[in-house]
This record gives structure tokens, sequence and C-alpha cells, in this order.
């Protein structure tokens, strides 16, 4: 039995949990529509007024939305064992994760889903394919490629992002706020493309949290447009900073497990 | 002495569970009042160090069954939680059929089996068969032996017909009876249960002690147990430890342990017509309608002299000898224990 298939079975059992309350289940799933639904109709109508930002057209802005969106729902969605990880310390439930003979990550993986961000995750493909179909992208089957890697890449930037604030749980910090700055602030800057932002500004996404690397120069490669003034080949290489950056968070995350398991709180 | 060492190696070797001057210390954070109290203790926390264990040694061998009594916060729960591998110990050793648990975590809790009774392990709201079928797939159990092993734990615990009921329509009974089966479908050699029979009726009480019995009649299953329910130690265990205040108290069977507590008799008669029965020495003597109730030490006065002024005082309908029930003996260990 392999992990992915351990996986995706734990995802169908929180499935058909949430599934035994239909209605419930609808309405939250259609509540996460509506509001990332008004995030997208803010864009929308603000681009009503400015029909471009800087070299970007307001359907590439819809682009980078939705690429932003969907990766970010991806990881609320399917990783929610590390998005919500303090709960499950709380609630004792990660010891019950330690008894079990499978790697730590796997299992907190697939300890949990939020099966309500489907609604999200429909506004999100509805903009990108939007988007993509307005800006006229001449779609290649490199850009196939490259849009995978940074949904791929800027998964895994945002569930290393998400990790922090896991990791630190370890040490008893109930939340760190600054963090959020980075999640779900970057989430909210980086929606939009990175070079519309001052250059001093650009670097926290650049070096601190990489969306510029992991998103932005993929989906300005896609998009036909410049690319920070790097090559075009950077493209296959940006979503490699999102998967180093989970990496190290995997390291981080690891001390904080042993901390737990001596401390025992 | 040569001899001796190594015949104290050949014991260490042939425990199952090897537990040796195991020390745990807990920090606990302590804050001051207020929100001044609140910034100094980000700053400079003051923590106050608690010892859950202390020195705490014990054997156990293949196939026991122990009980592992002691109030709350005695530090039951730290000594399952280092033999389970999910918490490091500060100093001592502890093997596990010869793996050290929290260094060899994924290996270790394959083979073991842990039931806590207040926390599930299974999915709430979905049917008991795919959490176990999930379990199958985490714990990597082969089809035909988790049909197999399924097979086995639906007859001895009864479980056709709540199988495919989701986890939440159940009764607490038929709950902890799935979660049995679920701890047990990997065919672990050690079991671990803490406090199995909280809250279940007398039924199932019974079921689950039934079954754990069984089990280890069967397979020869180690089994660590605590609760405060003496009627699991004494239906089930061959051996209790008394641990209080981190420290291991008492290890060895549990009568002679009670024994010095069982100081009092209650002979309970009751006549076919109205008698006056009178026992020298004895401290209580009631009457109620026709029915006498009659306290008394039995290193005062003779149980056998007790029957025999009770017989002679009239004719007996029905009569009853019982000593001090164990709870109340259990109490006047603690307190004695100062635990």
């Amino acid at each position: 039995m392999n992990a992915w298939k351990l996986y995706f079975r734990s995802m169908g059992i929180h499935f058909r949990s949430a599934a035994q309350y239909k209605a419930s289940m609808v309405m939250q799933m259609l509540a996460l529509f509506v509001m990332t639904g008004t995030e997208l109709a803010a864009v929308v109508l603000t681009f009503q007024r400015f029909p471009a930002l800087g070299q970007w057209s307001s359907q590439q802005i819809y682009f980078f939305f939705g690429l932003m969106s969907f990766t970010f729902g991806m990881v609320e969605c399917f990783c929610r064992g590390f998005t919500a990880f303090g709960g499950q310390v709380r609630t004792g439930n990660f010891d019950r994760l330690l008894l079990r003979p499978r790697n730590l990550v796997l299992l907190v993986l697939c300890a949990q889903m939020d099966v309500r961000r489907i609604g999200s995750l429909v506004v999100g493909v509805a903009a990108l394919a939007y988007g993509a179909f307005a800006a006229q992208v001449h779609w290649t089957a490199l850009k196939v490629l490259v849009l995978l890697f940074a949904l791929a890449g800027g998964g895994c930037l945002i569930l290393g992002l998400f990790m922090i604030e896991a990791t630190a749980t370890f040490w008893s910090i109930s939340s760190i706020e600054v963090v959020n700055v980075l999640t779900y602030g970057g989430r909210s800057t980086c929606q939009y493309p990175v070079d519309i932002y001052p250059r001093g500004f650009r670097w926290i996404f650049i070096a601190l949290a990489p969306y510029g690397l992991a998103i932005h120069l993929p989906a300005a490669y896609i998009l036909d447009q410049t690319m920070l003034g790097l090559p075009a080949w950077t493209a296959f290489i940006g979503p490699l900073a999102g998967v180093a950056f989970l990496c190290l968070m995997l390291l981080l995350w690891r001390r904080g497990v042993a901390h737990y398991t001596s401390t025992g709180s | 002495m040569g001899k001796l060492a190594a015949l104290d190696k050949e014991a260490a070797y042939m425990a199952y569970i090897h537990v040796d001057q195991l020390d745990k210390t807990y920090r606990i954070s302590q804050r001051s009042k207020g929100a001044l109290g609140a910034i100094k203790g980000f700053f400079r926390p003051n923590y106050t160090q608690v010892e859950a264990l202390s020195q705490v040694s014990f054997d156990i061998a293949p196939g026991e069954v122990v009980g592992y009594i002691g109030p709350n916060g005695a530090g039951k729960s730290t000594t399952v939680k280092i033999l389970s591998g999910i918490l490091v110990p500060d100093g001592g050793t502890v093997t596990v059929d010869g793996r050290i648990p929290w260094k060899q975590r994924r290996t270790h809790v394959s083979h073991i089996g842990v039931v806590f009774g207040q926390r599930t392990q299974l999915w709430w709201d979905v049917p008991v068969i795919d959490s176990y079928e999930l379990l199958r797939d985490i714990y990597r159990v082969p089809q035909a032996e988790f049909r197999r092993r399924l097979e086995e734990m639906t007859e001895a615990l009864d479980l056709a017909a709540v199988l495919h009921t989701p986890l939440r329509q159940l009764s607490l009974g038929q709950r902890m009876r799935c979660e049995l089966a679920a701890s047990l479908l990997h065919s672990p050699r050690l079991l671990f249960l803490d406090e199995p029979t909280i809250g279940l009726d007398a039924v199932s009480k019974l079921a689950v002690r039934d079954f754990l019995a069984g089990e280890r009649e069967r397979h020869g299953t180690t089994i660590m147990l605590t609760t405060h329910d003496m009627e699991d130690i004494t239906s089930l265990c061959s051996r209790v430890m008394v641990l209080g205040h981190g420290k291991k108290l008492y290890d060895g069977a549990l009568d002679p342990l009670l024994a010095r507590y069982n100081t009092q008799r209650t002979l309970t008669v009751e006549y076919e017509q109205e008698t006056q029965l009178d026992v020298p020495g004895a401290e209580r003597c009631q009457k109620e309608g026709l029915t006498y109730r009659v306290v008394f030490r039995p290193d005062q006065v003779d149980t056998a002299r007790v029957l025999e002024l009770a017989q002679r005082a009239g004719h007996v309908h029905d009569l009853s000898v019982q000593g001090i029930p164990l709870d109340e003996m259990v109490a006047a260990l603690y307190k004695e224990m100062a635990l």
C-alpha cells in the first residue's frame, strides 16, 4: 500500500464524512464560492476603471488571480492537516498519529481535509481558464508544463509557509500572527504580478517568501510577458524555490516533533 | 558473582518489557496574573519542575496481563506514552521486545495496539468497516490476514450488526468494542489499554473483559491496563503495579496487597420471625424489620463464632457475609500511601 493510495483513500473518507451532512456541506462550499467570488469581483470591478496595470492587461490579471487562488485553495483543501495543525496537537490527535507506523508528514496530511474549499477552487479554475482564454494565451506543451510546475512549486511554497505556524505549535506558541503576513498577506499581494510593486518591497516575495519565483515567473512566461528581467528558462527553475522552501520547513518541523516528544506538551 | 550477573542478564533478556530506573520530569510554565505577568512570562518564563516518573523499574514477561493503578496524575499515562514510543524519557532504559520505543517509533508502533477509553481512533462519520479498511492500509495488513482477523473479531466482539453503521450512531459499549477490534486488527504483540471500561454498563464491561481474556488466551498478547475499575483488575490481571507521585509503590498480586485493608465484615441475616440477636464484641449491630446487620472485625470476633450466634438466635431465612468493597480498600490503600 503506497503513500499516495493511502492519501487518496483518506481524502475519500473525509469527503464521505462531510457528505453525511449534505445540506451543511453544500452551504459551506457555497459560502466559500461566494467569498472567493467576491474577491474576484473586486478585481474585475477595479479593472473596469483601469484597463491595464503597467504592462499587464486586465485579462492577464484575472489569470494571475486564478492561478493564486487555485494554488492556495488546493493547499487549504488537501493539506488541512498542516494548515490547521495547532488543533490536532491541542486535541491530542497528534499523539494518535504518532502511534501509527507511517511517515509522520504523510499521516498529518491524511488526517484532515477541508471540503469547503472546493467552493474557492471552482472560482480559481474559472478565473484561470477565463483569463487564459481572454488574454489569448498561445498554449504550447512547454507552457502547460510550466503551468504544472507553477501549481506544484506554488503549492509547496504555500504549504511551507503554513508549516512555520505548525512548527511553532510545538513550542506552545499558539499563533504567530507575523506568519499571516506571508501566507494570507502574500496571497493577496501576489495575486497580482510582483513587478507592479516597488523594487525593495518585491524582495520580500522573492527572497523571503518566494512567490515571485514560484508563481510570478511561470505566469509571466505563459502570458509572454517580461519576467523581472530574467531569461525565459527561469520559468522552469523558479518553482523549485517553492520546493526548496518546503524542504527547509520540513526539516524545521522534524526538529519540532523531536522537541514535542521530549517535552510531552 | 559472575554467574549471578549472567542470570540477571538472562532475566532482562527474557522480559518482554524491560524498564529500568525510568525518570521523566515535565517543565510547566507558570504565568503570573494579569497583563504585566503575561509580558514578564514572555521574556523570562517561570518554570516549575514536576516529577512525573522517578526511578521506576519493572519487567513484564510475554503474555502477562498487568494492571497499572494509582490516582490521577500518578504517572500512569506518562509510562504508557514512553512505552509506546511517543514520549522520550529523561533517564533510564526501556526496551520492548528488544526495541527502544522512541528510537524506532515506526517499527515499534506496528507491533503494539493502544486503546484510549476516552478518545477514539476511528473516523466518526463513516461506517466502522471503512475505518477498519483504512487502518488495514495504514498498518499494511495483507488482505487475507485482514479478512481472517476481522472475522475473528466480529465473532468474538459480536460486531456483525454494527460494522456498517457510522460510529457516531453507536452506543458507548458498541463503540468500545469497535475500538478494541481496531487496535488489534494488525495483531499486535502488546496491547495498552487506558481505562477500557470507563462509562460502560455492566453487560458491556463483562463483554470487554471476556474478550480481553480470550485474546490473551488465543494469541498470548501481553496486556498492560490502566484503570480505576478494580473489577477490571481482579477479573483480568495476575499482577498489579501501584504508582503514586511518579514512584512505583507496589508490584505483585492484588489480594495480598489488599488483605490488610480487608479488616471488617458485614453479616446480613434475615430471620423467619421476630428474634433477638446479640453479638458480643461486634462493632455495630443494627436491626431492620426481620433483618440484622452486624459489623465486626474478624481479628476481634471469630467469624465462625458470629455465624454460630446468628444461627442459634432463630430460624434463618437468608444469610450473607461480605468484606469491605474493593473500591473502599483501594481508597484506604491510596490514603495510607499518602497519595
